[in-house]
């Protein structure tokens, strides 16, 4: 029977909560109350019983669907993030110029970038991750939990609700309730105690010490936000702190350093003879995937002439032999393209594109010789602020002799410099360098010249500029005297 | 209750196959299992056997600080580890402890999507022992990254200092998202199964701070019919998501190994090689733990010898294919006439390792042969002696993979023999204590028995009475 | 509220009545006309020939084996929801031993020729042959190891493979044959000990039919490419074979059901369970095929990528079945079968398993016909590729009709007028008030 009935106005009716003792009689009840119309209830029970969804009639979970529906977002958001944070593109992946995002490019164990295969297990568990918090969470939220305030908590018979005890609440909310009625069908029922269940209404007010016990709490919470934000935004002299000293200051020596005296005595020793901190490569050794044999591409150089000096590998040596080789074997260049380099309106574009950024500040856009550095210096060297050796005009005729001047020595020009001409090997790759030479054969060949530059190309041949000669002489220094000269005759052509 | 007295109520192992054997004995009812599975709980003070183990569980804690405390000060140099062995001990613990890790879920979910009933008794708290395994597990490759107060690096996180990514193709880094899914995967699904029990507690408990912290963690659990209805459709999904979970993670777990060239590593059975061999692990400690457990914790009524027979079982299967991928092993590297496989394999049975290899053997193979048996899987004590030996047997298994296939890589020069440090032995040692302490706080502190599912198995009886 | 059944079957019509005596001869004379046609279609080339039949003859014995492995489970982990079905599984694998003699249009070239299906069995085989260029280039360099095929033949020879097959037939048929007569003798007595039998029965099986599985698929599949090894292949191999099983099963059970028998025995909770674990099984093919697939791609070594390199490569078409059955055999009932009332639903039931038989053997010809391909084809023609023309098609069709045609015999002369469904089997009560929760 219904005790402490309490009708006061603090309090509020939630439902009539019946107590059964075995699964079997609370099964009966439920169908029961289902069949005499009543719509609003709920069985509490220690464990789910068979047979009681029916009972109550109570839907099937739309869970599932929430869960399939976040896994197919996994999906994506796994493939996509290791697509993202490992630098994938679309098209040709293995290229740096197909990236379309700016992830974290590396080149592991010759896999592409976006390698699928190996994306495939953390793909998997980013969805079992996320459909595992789905079903976890949702469930909670379509069970409306956490809810740790609950008439129901307030009845003291219904703590056996976890240990064997079956309810039927039928809820006053519910059209069909009615106190004394529906207390009557409990028992008939077979309900072994029936108990009102009361809403105290008091309990929503909070108790007085917990809102500025909460306001302190978020202000402590603020504390290390506003620290790490403090340090963040100002500077500090003070040296950082070193939590492990022999991993801050290990016993190495880092690359390109000189060797300290590691015998610690007065005598000292070097790691190496060289007193440097690391061995150099041995003389002769090739860098992984460097090994340049193809003399065409690599050089410039006729096949038949490339075993000529050991110059494969180590650049320095390059210089130095192109050189001796050109004396002894004057027709040694290539007078077309290599195999592996294509001409096409693709290269020549390219062409022009590294011609311009490399080439066209001295040489100048249309390959005059008048670019901007070169009329700069021109202008210093005038008054005798700089020593400037004008460049050269693309169109000159010793230039665009084909025998003279093959495309082959055009290329070793690019590379390896000529006269005052710096080497280019270090800035411009070798697809670019042919690339190059195409867009000035393409140049020449339009013939055009700038107004005047044809006196000056010839009184340069006439004071027997060093370019004409198809001399060797590398330095600077010795040209200085002709240098000046012509660099005054281009002044005086301005 | 009854008065006759059921002779399958003293003996459960009896099988018969027109019915199925109760897995609560003692005519326990409702309430009695309740009672009997907080029986712990409810007592005022824990037995002392529960401090003599804690106590010494707490000391060999208390080694593993103090050898971790000493690896982050002085760096990973004073583990074994040398060339060409450069995964030592820390990487043969780790997948040891995975593997044991294994058995709760696997238990939990396959058992459970497959109905075994009796998985009602033992899966909270195989459950509680993933977890603390993977807890162990995860201490290894933690601590072995030096800077361990950076280990977010490990994760895909934009920071601005770092300024790169995880590489998302090595299977090291497979790894931690596996792991680190099975770990929080696992405690959502064990935290959920334990709410309604914790219900139980909250509403059992006298003490006010009990009151209080069950009374948050239950979560205002009702036993709410419709609260059922989705909690056991979240449950069977949660189930099905964690099956492929536990393959995947001891499969990725393999992969670190199998993806590499090194002979007696690149095999393709390994990743259900590596799975029979976590379930059979984890089982072998299921069974080291729970025949004590049951006998401090009075639970002999509820974890009965059926249950520890029907383990048994499992575990004499998983140990022959464990024993059959050892033979397809070696089989495969006569058959497939590469030198370097058939020379990994033959060195492991008969080079420098071969006292390992033939202990793993003997414990894996042989040993849970005497599972033909019935007196031996179903004698408590006995069990637990075979349970040892294997779970000694499967830490040999990964020492083996790793070690012997390091030891002798492809270029003889670099060939060495591999000497554990003190620093090794007592991390291993220690990772004990870890472990130990979290298992004991736990059978005193929280459910050990899945309550509220065991009453869900056992038969409905007559309501009227 | 459910009540509940007694353990009784109620079903008016329990056995085939008689449909065998007409059903088999009409079977085995098209079995008959359909392999006879397909090797006159080939002008009788024997080497195109038999790569088709052991396609076939593959698919037919992966199914039984299949089959013969879910008795031996059942009985294993003491089940009881699946008494109804079990039936039909342990009539399945009584087919084994008759298997057979279907096998010997394979054994019988091998046996007395130099000729036949398998690589490693002809007169000159050696490893510069034209199935195996990769390693022979490999071990050109190392002088000092024996020839490899010196060493494959100590394996690889025609009467040591024919004792395999003899002693794999043996345990096949003796586990099939004891289950099935034991299960029969129960329908009589109702023998509870009967039950306990097949279970003490089914441990040590189960070991004998796992070693058989591993070497028989690797002699029948894997030793076609006498130089590729996966130490994983035997569990592929083992997948497939489940899986094609439990869609068998649950097709005769439809089927039967549709023809008026055993309707009341297999209820649609079965269907949902056996649905489950076909599921489980797609599932599990496809991490198997995955697992294997990614250790071989990772490490990159030529000695085992030659064999996906062939197969994924989309210039000669075999790509194109690679990604038919990533998409086919794992995307399409991954997504089809994971939800419950598809499961429930007889209709896309069936559907479903017919679809994952054609899979499985669309599976069985990737792994058979790339070979024939790589080690005949390329020799014959240097494009390449088999050609698919309507020629081949029809003729493939037609052994498959065939086999399958022999197949069917083979089951209706085994079913006879026994019982579909076990008729005294102490769980039979289980089984018939099983529901899935």
């Amino acid at each position: 029977m219904a005790n402490e009935t309490n009708n006061s106005s603090d309090k509020e009716l939630v439902g009539l909560l019946a107590q059964f003792d075995d699964p079997t009689s609370l099964l009966a009840a439920c169908n029961n109350a289902r069949e005499a119309g009543y719509t609003k209830m709920d069985a509490y029970t220690p464990f789910p019983v068979h047979g009681i969804d029916p009972a109550l009639g109570i839907k099937r979970s739309f869970l599932p669907f929430i869960v399939l529906a976040v896994a197919l977002g996994a999906v994506v958001l796994g493939l996509g993030m290791q697509f993202y944070t490992n630098g994938g593109g679309i098209g040709d992946w293995s290229t740096d110029e197909a990236a379309i995002f700016p992830g974290y490019r590396f080149m592991i164990s010759g896999k592409p970038y976006f390698s699928l295969p190996a994306n495939i297990p953390v793909t998997f568990e980013v969805i079992v991750l996320s459909s595992a918090f789905a079903t976890f969470f949702g469930m909670w939220i379509i069970n409306r939990l956490p809810r740790l305030s609950n008439p129901l908590h307030r009845v003291s018979r219904f703590k056996r609700v976890t240990n064997d005890k079956f309810f039927l609440m039928l809820e006053a909310k519910d059209d069909k309730f009615d106190a004394s009625d529906s207390e009557a069908h409990l028992n008939q029922w077979g309900a072994v105690a029936i108990e009102e269940v009361n809403q105290d209404l008091t309990d929503t007010k909070l108790p007085s010490w917990m809102a500025p016990a909460a306001l302190i709490g978020a202000l402590l919470l603020l504390i290390p936000p506003v620290a790490i934000f403090s340090v963040y935004g100002s500077t500090n002299r003070k040296p950082r702190l070193h939590v492990v000293p022999d991993m801050d200051w290990q016993h190495k020596f880092k690359t390109q350093v000189l060797s300290p005296n590691i015998a610690e005595k007065d005598d000292p020793v070097y790691l190496f003879e060289n007193r440097r901190a690391m061995r150099q490569p041995v003389e002769g050794s090739v860098r992984f995937g460097s090994l340049e044999d193809d003399s065409e591409m690599f050089r410039g150089i006729k096949k038949e002439f490339s075993g000529q000096a050991a110059t494969v590998g180590l650049k320095s040596n390059v210089l130095a032999s192109t050189a001796v080789q050109e004396e002894e074997n004057p027709d040694q260049w290539i007078t077309g393209f290599p195999e592996g380099f294509k001409v096409n309106e693709d290269t020549l574009a390219r062409g022009k594109q590294r011609f311009e950024i490399y080439c066209s500040v001295c040489h100048g856009y249309a390959g005059n010789g008048d670019g901007l550095v070169n009329q700069r210096a021109i202008a210093l060297a005038a008054n005798g602020k700089a020593s400037w050796t004008a460049a050269k005009s693309l169109h000159d005729p010793t230039v665009t002799d084909s025998v003279k001047n093959p495309t082959g020595r055009i290329y070793d020009t690019i590379t390896n410099g000529r006269n005052t001409m710096g080497p280019y090997r270090d800035q411009i790759p070798v697809e670019d360098r042919w690339a190059i030479v195409a867009y000035v054969k393409a140049l020449q060949a339009t013939g055009i010249t700038a107004p005047g530059a044809e006196a000056t190309e010839s009184e340069a041949e006439e004071a027997g500029e060093p370019e004409a000669d198809e001399s060797a002489e590398p330095a600077a220094e010795t040209t200085e005297p002709e240098a000046e000269a012509s660099e005054a005759d281009d002044a005086d052509t301005e | 209750m009854a008065t006759t007295v059921d002779p399958k109520q003293l003996n459960n192992t009896l099988d018969d196959p027109a019915e199925r054997s109760p897995l609560v004995l003692g005519g326990l009812d409702y309430e009695g299992v309740t009672d009997t599975a907080a029986a712990v709980w409810d007592a005022e003070r824990p037995p002392m056997v529960w401090w003599v183990l804690l106590l010494i569980a707490l000391s060999l804690l208390g080694l593993l600080g103090a050898c971790v405390n000493h690896l982050l000060m002085a760096g990973t140099g004073v583990w074994g580890n040398n060339n060409p062995v450069y995964w030592g001990w820390p990487i043969v613990n780790f997948v040891f402890w995975v593997g044991i890790g294994h058995a709760g879920t696997l238990i939990s979910a396959i058992l459970f999507l497959f109905r075994q009933n009796w998985r009602t008794s033992i899966n909270r708290a195989a459950e509680a022992m993933t977890i603390f395994a993977v807890v162990c597990a995860g201490l290894f490759p933690g601590v072995h990254i030096g800077r361990v107060w950076v280990f977010y690096w490990l994760f895909p996180i934009p920071t601005e200092h770092l300024a790169m990514w995880p590489n998302f193709r090595s299977p090291l880094l497979w790894d931690v998202f596996a792991v680190s899914t099975y770990a929080t995967v696992s405690l959502l699904f064990w935290y959920m199964g334990m709410v309604p029990d914790i219900a139980t507690f909250r509403d059992r408990t006298r003490s006010k701070i009990g009151k209080f912290i069950y009374g948050i963690l239950s979560l205002g659990w009702t036993g709410s019919s419709r609260a059922w209805h989705h909690y056991e459709i979240a449950y069977t999904i949660l189930a099905a998501l964690a099956t492929p979970l536990v393959l995947s993670v001891h499969t990725i777990v393999s992969f670190d190994f199998a993806v590499s060239q090194l002979p007696g590593w690149h095999t393709t059975i390994f990743p259900p090689y590596f799975v029979a061999g976590a379930i059979f692990s984890g089982f072998a400690m299921v069974v080291t733990l729970l025949v004590p457990a049951r006998k401090l914790c009075g639970l002999e009524n509820l974890i009965t010898i059926r249950h520890l027979e029907n383990m048994n079982k499992i575990i004499m299967a998983t140990g022959m294919m464990v024993g059959m991928a050892y033979g397809i092993e070696f089989f495969m590297a006569w058959y497939s006439g590469v030198e370097f496989e058939q020379f990994a394999l033959s060195n492991r049975a008969f080079g420098n390792y071969a006292w390992a290899y033939w202990i793993m053997v003997s414990c894996n193979v042989l040993a849970p042969q005497v599972f033909w048996f019935k007196w031996c899987r179903t004698t408590p004590w006995f069990m637990v002696i075979v349970c040892i030996f294997v779970n000694i047997g499967m830490w040999f298994e990964r020492f083996v993979i790793t070690i012997t296939s390091l030891s002798r890589d492809f270029v003889p020069s670099s060939w060495s023999y591999f000497h554990p440090t003190w620093v090794d032995i007592s991390m291993l040692v220690g990772s004990f204590g870890l472990f130990f302490t979290l298992f004991l706080l736990f059978c005193r502190f929280m459910p050990i028995i899945a309550m509220a599912e065991v009453k869900s198995i056992m038969p409905v009886e007559d309501g009227h009475h | 509220m459910h009540e509940t059944r007694p353990a009784k079957i109620t079903s008016p019509i329990v056995d085939l009545g008689g449909a065998h005596l007409k059903l088999m001869p009409i079977a085995l004379i098209v079995g008959a006309i359909g392999v006879g046609l397909t090797y006159a279609l080939y002008a009788f080339d024997l080497q195109r020939f038999s790569h088709i039949y052991l396609v076939n003859f593959a698919f037919v014995l992966t199914m039984c084996i299949g089959c013969l492995f879910f008795v031996t489970i059942s009985h294993l982990t003491r089940a009881g929801w699946n008494v109804t079905v079990r039936r039909i599984a342990e009539l399945y694998a009584q087919c084994l031993p008759v298997l057979f003699i279907l096998f010997l249009p394979i054994l019988i070239p091998l046996l007395f020729s130099n000729d036949g299906l398998y690589v490693w069995n002809q007169a000159g085989w050696s490893i510069d042959g034209a199935s195996t260029t990769v390693i022979a280039e490999l071990n050109e360099a190392d002088a000092k190891l024996p020839p490899l095929e010196e060493l494959k033949k100590a394996y690889l020879n025609k009467t040591f493979f024919a004792i395999r097959w003899v002693v794999y037939f043996c345990i096949w048929g003796g586990m099939a044959t004891f289950f099935l007569r034991t299960s029969l003798k129960q329908d009589q007595t109702g023998d509870k000990k009967l039950t306990s039998r097949m279970q003490a029965f089914s441990a040590p099986a189960m070991i004998a039919f796992a070693a058989s599985v591993v070497f028989s698929s690797m002699d029948l599949l894997m030793s076609l490419e006498p130089l590729w090894f996966s130490t994983m292949f035997p569990v592929y191999f083992f997948a497939g074979s489940v899986l094609s099983a439990l869609a068998l099963i649950t097709l005769t059970c439809l089927y039967l059901q549709r023809t008026g028998r055993i309707t009341d025995e297999v209820t649609v909770e079965h269907y949902h369970d056996m649905g489950k674990l076909m599921f489980g099984f797609v599932v599990f093919w496809g991490y198997i095929a995955f697992s294997q697939f990614l250790l071989i791609w990772y490490a990159n070594i030529p000695e085992e990528t030659f064999w996906y390199e062939y197969r994924m490569s989309l210039t000669d078409g075999w790509g194109v079945l690679s990604i038919i059955l990533l998409v086919g055999h794992l995307f399409i009932p991954f997504l089809f079968m994971m939800g419950r009332t598809m499961r429930r639903n007889k209709n896309l039931l069936l559907i479903a398993v017919i679809y994952l038989l054609v899979m499985h053997w669309i599976d069985l010809y990737w792994l058979v016909m790339p070979q024939y391909d790589r080690a005949y084809a390329h020799a014959i023609e240097p494009d390449g590729m088999i050609q698919f023309g309507v020629r081949t098609l029809l003729c493939d069709a037609a052994c498959t009709v065939g086999v399958l045609g022999l197949f069917a015999g083979i089951f209706f002369l085994i079913v006879g007028d026994k019982p579909l469904v076990t008729l005294q089997d102490p769980r039979l009560g289980e089984a018939l008030n099983h529901e899935v929760h």
